[in-house]
């Protein structure tokens, strides 16, 4: 059951900048994340802001630089489905793609997607954890076979997002608009580990609204792969996304960044460097796999994660080469 | 074995003056794959559940539960609840009549329906009933309790030392281990030229039903009406009447769809006494509806197992012995928590010895669930036939049928009426290709292949006791009256399909009405395999009630003896063909009576032996050595379960079953925080049940009749659990076929495999 | 639920925002690209159309669409499973594309199309999908029913003609305890067959 909640709709982003900054004010953007958060009591909204009537921060558009724009709250099937995402990155159409379940995606945005809140099962539960407010992480002496193996510290989540991760690959940069204009943040720079904060996820602050993702043009090619325990609503145990460019089996540059392992969606710098420059032959790939996993810190009951992750990464970069 | 349902009393079966029909030849109706007579209603969404129902006037309760894995209720402060908006009425342990005790079983402790020693998180405290569901919820967060917090046991290691906390007094051990043997188990592993043996672990499960726990209660005056989510409408009235000590003539509970139960709607629930007893304060009617959050606490489970096997053989694949020590984790209130029936069963072995014994923890107790305690026996047993066969180095399947037995061993060797066992292997191993697929070359690179099987068989023949009615109308269509339910095995369309084999009348012509305890005959509850083979013979003998009553009249018309007449597509002619026939609705003598009322009653079980079904299961898995992931490619499903009543149904449950076995298989699996006792995944994705995504497309199904004779009247068995057993063990088997590793603990999640392939790689 | 969380009061009023905006009134209905309006006593008036009709519905923003259907609305055939989005039991078109109505707020379904399971029929006929499933017995209990039989609808009429491994991935949101997903897949190709 959903506790009671005040609704608006604004009709311009002005008026949704002016309404999110108010006390109690939540976003409503497809709404599939929210409305679970609500049903846990994760937290409290006293006012909800329904962002459902802005239309024009939906649709997909390519930019005078030749790359794309996509709105926030485009859905994930408009993304997984669109020709030109499709063809030119595919990372990121595969990724909306492998979320949730068909209606989940015909419901939920791509600025929901980055914005949603952990899957913890302590933090979604009635476990007062550190992330609500409270005094511990639950995962810390729990059962944490499905939390972070790098990143973490004091909290332990990871990140749940697809999409993420093939946005960091794809080195995208999202518009966070405010009451004192817009700015645009590199992706790398939007997420933000429990080492600076376990209170937020990312960078967003209570009257920021997220309102496009933009893409450079497209080179090389890039993909997500993704493994769970059931073929559909499951998030990540581990995925990868990379994004790579390979002239004549040489990589002159790649990307290699990990969902479901990290609170953050996690580049693999060491593997990235590893491959930079080098022939994508058995031998490369391996020492990469290895490399994705440096200074991996496991906890009790995810260590799997470790093995996982390393076998993920050599698969997608054989599949590439 | 039959303990999920003692809960309620069943006495004998009256052996005498129950006339035996014929068994049936090549049937026109009864096989036919036809479509489900009640298909319209639930593909339109017009069928009403449960939880569908509205009453006028009627109220929403809403319950409070405790949220602690293990404390005492101190005090329970009602106020602001009681005067929050739309609130009808609180209902605490202190309410009038609401002091209750509460049995779970026939022995045992009790427990109270608000105990104030609450024994896991989930467990029931108080209740409001509001004008609106949300209004109800609301008031539920308004209820202020205080807990003395105490300490709790969730891990069944942990709650077999002397130190552990106790569930109850006396310890968390049910009573002594139950002990069963035969033979000298001593000396048949001394025999033995090969032993192998292994420790096993099964998951917790939940049932899950797609429609939660829910029920519908209106008083008038001393009268109780009850519309339930249940699979038995007499045992729901059963417990009703008993706990509100009611005669029967005065519950009636009513239900014509539900929405699922696999055993956990055998009996009636809290939710239920709880909507009565604030109907009553409130003069309303009352819906009580667990929300789905809750039905993963306190609504039943299959409890989790520790198996610890041995088995011996001769070189030949003889099995010499067989012995095993079975412990069940029951939860914190008493019920049966391991079934050791296959081991002592489905193979022939003269030395046999299992024990049993179950544990108490602070968690949602058991209950009944889809052939309860078999699946995970199976698990063990299979996998440890399948280690057996392998380091004899034989066959798989070969070792089964090496291994085949007509007689129930653990009860006086009561010879089976049928055992299609040794077929269900033979022609499962032809559709499946097993020869070919187990010789197959070992595969290229890390994305690995591998097949398995496994055997198994059910073990209760259900309780026969069922009375149908059937009337015939003048215009000589007809009304089958049933207590059965139907709980999606698609009961009505078979029983439908028996009345148009005995009298040649079409579908189209029967209305059924059923599983009503005020109008409908008594029935079992749909569930534990028995619903065709406890109803159809009484249906069947009800149509030949009715068969005979238009022989007699249209003798007396047509001045010639019974035995002259055949009654054939809705007429009555001469055998010798002579005259005309006379169509049943031109009878005088039924315009007269305007109806005639034929009385079926389920025939006893036949003396001396006893009828179960039996399966054989196969299975390909691909498993990617990297990653950890585990796809099931194809099912083959063989099936001795008698006479097959109606094809499309049959398959449905075959391949539902199947589809639940790769839930056990593969992730489903109810996780306990070890620090707070509490569940983790208390949600439907965290608890993890098989989407399309994770059953294969390719699904096949074989059905094996053995032509039984002497079952029934009608030759069915029992399907619906069959379809489950084997199936877990067959997939652990075919992973252990592609990747040498054997994974003991259910379910197989890619955390484990990696995590044993890792430990392999280490090891060498 | 923790029990510290504060409870808000039920008679939480909306907010009407927009310079110069007339707000609408009780008997009026805001037009969809406004703001909803203040009401009395925590509700708010929504227009929903469902199945081809319009409804006017006084409601609270917290109710789902499928709170409305089911008891505003009476449509009982879109079921609850979890409430959740975890189930697809109650999955409706909105639009025509398939979603779960318990993560609809009624609020947001404002100016869209609702279909649900009633809304194939034509009359007593059923619709194509609804045929197929009778046909294929692609069912058991029942309860998930209504929903997959929405969901392959709305997959049916973004493809008119998928392949196995298609029919698999637009059925995956809906889950069926009763394990009929075989028959299901049958029936949606059936389906198809039948709309030609």
């Amino acid at each position: 059951m959903l506790p009671t909640f005040t609704y608006v709709r604004p009709k311009s982003v002005t008026e949704a900048l002016e309404l999110g900054a108010t006390e109690g004010a939540v976003l409503h953007a497809g709404g599939t994340d929210l409305l679970g958060c609500l049903r846990d009591g994760v937290f409290r909204a006293g006012k909800v802001v329904s962002l459902s009537a802005l239309g024009e921060l939906r649709g997909v558009a390519r930019t005078s630089d030749g790359g794309l724009r996509i709105g926030a709250l485009t859905t994930l099937s408009e993304i997984a489905e669109h020709a030109t995402v499709r063809g030119q990155y595919l990372a990121l159409a595969q990724g909306a793609a492998a979320a949730a379940s068909p209606q989940l995606r015909n419901q939920g945005t791509i600025g929901g997607n980055l914005c949603q809140r952990p899957r913890c099962w302590y933090f979604r539960g009635d476990f007062h954890c550190l992330r609500k407010g409270g005094d511990r992480c639950y995962a810390v002496n729990g059962d944490n076979r499905y939390h972070c193996i790098l990143g973490g510290t004091a909290c332990y989540i990871v990140h749940p997002s697809d999409t993420a991760p093939a946005l960091v690959a794809l080195g995208a940069q999202v518009r966070v608009a405010s009451r004192s204009g817009s700015r645009l943040v590199p992706i790398d720079e939007f997420f933000v580990p429990p080492a600076r904060s376990v209170q937020r996820e990312n960078v967003l602050r209570p009257g920021d609204l997220l309102t496009e993702i933009l893409l450079p043009p497209a080179s090389g090619r890039s993909v997500y792969r993704k493994v769970r325990a059931r073929g559909s609503w499951d998030f990540a145990l581990a995925g990868v996304a990379v994004a790579a460019t390979v002239t004549e089996g040489r990589v002159e540059q790649a990307r290699v960044v990990l969902s479901g392992v990290a609170p953050i969606p996690w580049r693999a710098a060491e593997a990235e460097a590893l491959l930079t420059g080098r022939q994508l032959d058995a031998d490369t790939i391996g020492r990469a796999a290895e490399a994705s996993v440096a200074g991996a810190q496991p906890l009790a009951h995810n260590g799997y994660k470790i093995h996982l992750v390393r076998g993920l990464v050599a698969e997608t970069l054989e599949a590439l080469a | 074995m039959t303990y999920y349902v003692d809960a309620e009393e069943h006495p004998a079966t009256d052996r005498q003056g129950v006339a035996q029909l014929p068994p049936w030849g090549e049937t026109r109706v009864v096989g036919k794959p036809l479509s489900r007579v009640d298909a319209y209603e639930r593909v339109t969404g017009s069928a009403v559940y449960t939880l569908d129902l509205t009453l006028p006037d009627m109220l929403h309760a809403a319950i409070v539960r405790c949220p602690h894995a293990h404390a005492r209720v101190t005090r329970v402060d009602t106020s602001r609840a009681e005067r929050m908006p739309g609130v009808r009425a609180v209902l605490t342990g202190a309410s009038p009549g609401a002091d209750i005790p509460w049995h779970i079983g026939r022995q045992g402790p009790t427990s109270r329906l608000f105990d104030t020693h609450c024994r896991y998180a989930g467990e029931e405290v108080a209740a409001v009933a509001a004008e609106t569901p949300h209004q109800a919820w609301d008031a539920t967060r308004a209820v202020a309790v205080e807990y003395e917090v105490l300490p709790f046991v969730v891990d069944v290691d942990a709650a077999v030392r002397p130190d552990a906390p106790q569930v109850h007094e006396g310890g968390n051990r049910l009573g002594a281990p139950r002990v069963s043997e035969r033979g000298d188990v001593r000396a048949g592993f001394a025999q033995a030229d090969v032993v192998v043996e292994g420790t096993y672990r099964t998951s917790c499960e939940l049932h899950t039903t797609m429609e939660t726990y829910v029920s519908v209660v209106r008083w008038d005056g001393s009268r109780l009406t009850v519309w339930d989510s249940t699979q038995g409408v007499f045992a729901t009235r059963a417990g009703l009447a008993r706990i509100l000590d009611l005669p029967l003539s005065s519950v009636r509970v009513i239900c014509p769809y539900m929405g699922g139960g696999f055993g956990s709607k055998f009996e009636v629930g809290k939710h239920t006494i709880i909507a009565a007893l604030l109907a009553r304060m409130t003069g309303q009617p009352v819906k009580a509806a667990v929300l789905r959050e809750e039905s993963f606490l306190s609504q039943g489970n299959r409890p989790a197992n520790v198996i610890r096997l041995r088995a011996g053989a001769k070189r030949d694949g003889t099995l010499t012995a067989l012995e095993g020590t079975f412990t069940g984790v029951v939860g914190a209130y008493p019920t049966g928590g391991t079934a050791p029936f296959q081991v002592e069963a489905l193979y022939r072995c003269p030395n046999v010895r299992v024990e049993a014994s179950d544990v108490y923890v602070n968690a949602g107790r058991g209950c009944a669930f889809r052939a309860p305690g078999f699946p995970p026996c199976n698990w063990a047993l299979e996998q440890l036939m399948d280690e057996l066969a392998g380091k004899l180095g034989m066959d798989p399947v070969d070792l089964r049928l090496k291994n085949l037995t007509t007689v129930l061993q653990s009860q006086g060797n009561m010879p089976f009426t049928s055992m299609g066992l040794g077929e269900c292997l033979t022609r499962g191993a032809e559709a499946f290709g097993w020869r070919a697929a187990r010789e197959r070359p070992p595969a290229v690179g890390h994305v690995v292949r591998g097949v398995g099987m496994a055997a198994g068989m059910w073990g209760y023949q259900g309780e026969p006791r069922s009375t149908v009615i059937l009337k015939l109308y003048a215009d000589s269509s007809v009304n089958l009256n049933m207590g059965a339910s139907d709980i999606g095995t698609g009961t009505k369309t078979v029983m439908a399909m028996v009345v148009a084999e005995e009298l040649g009348v079409p579908l189209e012509r029967i209305q059924i009405e059923h599983a009503d305890t005020a109008t409908t005959q008594y029935a079992p509850v749909s569930g534990g395999s028995q619903t065709v083979l406890v109803n159809a013979p009484a249906v069947r003998a009800a149509a030949a009630d009715v068969k005979r009553q238009i022989l007699e009249i249209a003798a007396a018309e047509m001045q010639c003896q019974v035995g002259d007449l055949v009654l054939a597509d809705g007429k009555v002619a001469r055998a010798d063909g002579s005259g005309e026939a006379r169509p049943v609705s031109a009878l005088r003598g039924l315009q007269e009576r305007d109806v005639l009322v034929g009385v079926g009653r389920r025939h006893p079980h036949p003396e001396g032996k006893i009828a179960l079904p039996f399966a054989a299961q196969f299975a390909e898995v691909e498993v990617n050595t990297r990653t950890g992931e585990v796809r099931v490619v194809r099912l083959v499903a063989a099936h001795d379960s008698g006479r097959v009543m109606n094809l499309k149904t049959y398959e449905n449950q075959v391949f539902g079953g199947m589809t639940m076995g790769v839930g056990f298989a593969l992730m489903e699996q109810r996780v306990l925080d070890p620090q707070t006792g509490k569940m983790a995944n208390a949600n439907w994705h965290d608890y993890k049940i098989p989407t399309a995504m994770d059953v294969p497309l390719e699904q096949t199904c074989v059905p094996v009749d053995p032509h039984d004779t002497e079952c029934n009247t009608t030759g069915a068995k029992g399907l619906g659990e069959p379809a489950t057993i084997p199936t877990a063990a067959a997939i652990a088997n075919a992973v252990h076929h592609a990747i040498g590793v054997r994974v003991t603990e259910a379910p197989i999640t890619p955390m484990q495999v990696l995590q044993l392939l890792a430990a392999r790689r280490e090891g060498e | 639920m923790t029990d510290d969380r504060k409870y808000l009061s039920r008679r939480a009023f909306l907010e009407s925002v927009g310079v110069g905006a007339a707000g609408a009134t009780l008997a009026g209905v805001a037009p969809r690209a406004a703001t909803a309006a203040v009401q009395e006593e925590g509700l708010t008036w929504v227009a929903l159309r469902v199945n081809g009709r319009s409804h006017q519905l006084l409601v609270e923003p917290r109710w789902t669409l499928l709170d409305v259907l089911r008891e505003r609305l009476e449509l009982t055939g879109t079921k609850l499973g979890c409430g959740r989005g975890e189930c697809g039991a109650c999955t409706v078109l909105v639009d025509g594309t398939p979603r779960y109505a318990c993560l609809v707020l009624a609020v947001e379904a404002e100016g869209r199309e609702v279909t649900t399971v009633e809304g194939l029929m034509r009359g007593e006929e059923m619709g194509t999908v609804q045929t197929a499933f009778v046909e294929e017995d692609a069912f058991q209990c029942g309860y998930c029913t209504p929903g997959q039989v929405m969901a392959a609808e709305g997959l049916l009429r973004r493809l008119p003609h998928p392949g196995p491994e298609a029919i698999r991935e637009g059925m995956s949101g809906n889950l069926c305890r009763c394990g009929a997903y075989k028959h299901i897949f049958e029936a949606v190709r059936r389906a198809a067959e039948l709309r030609g």
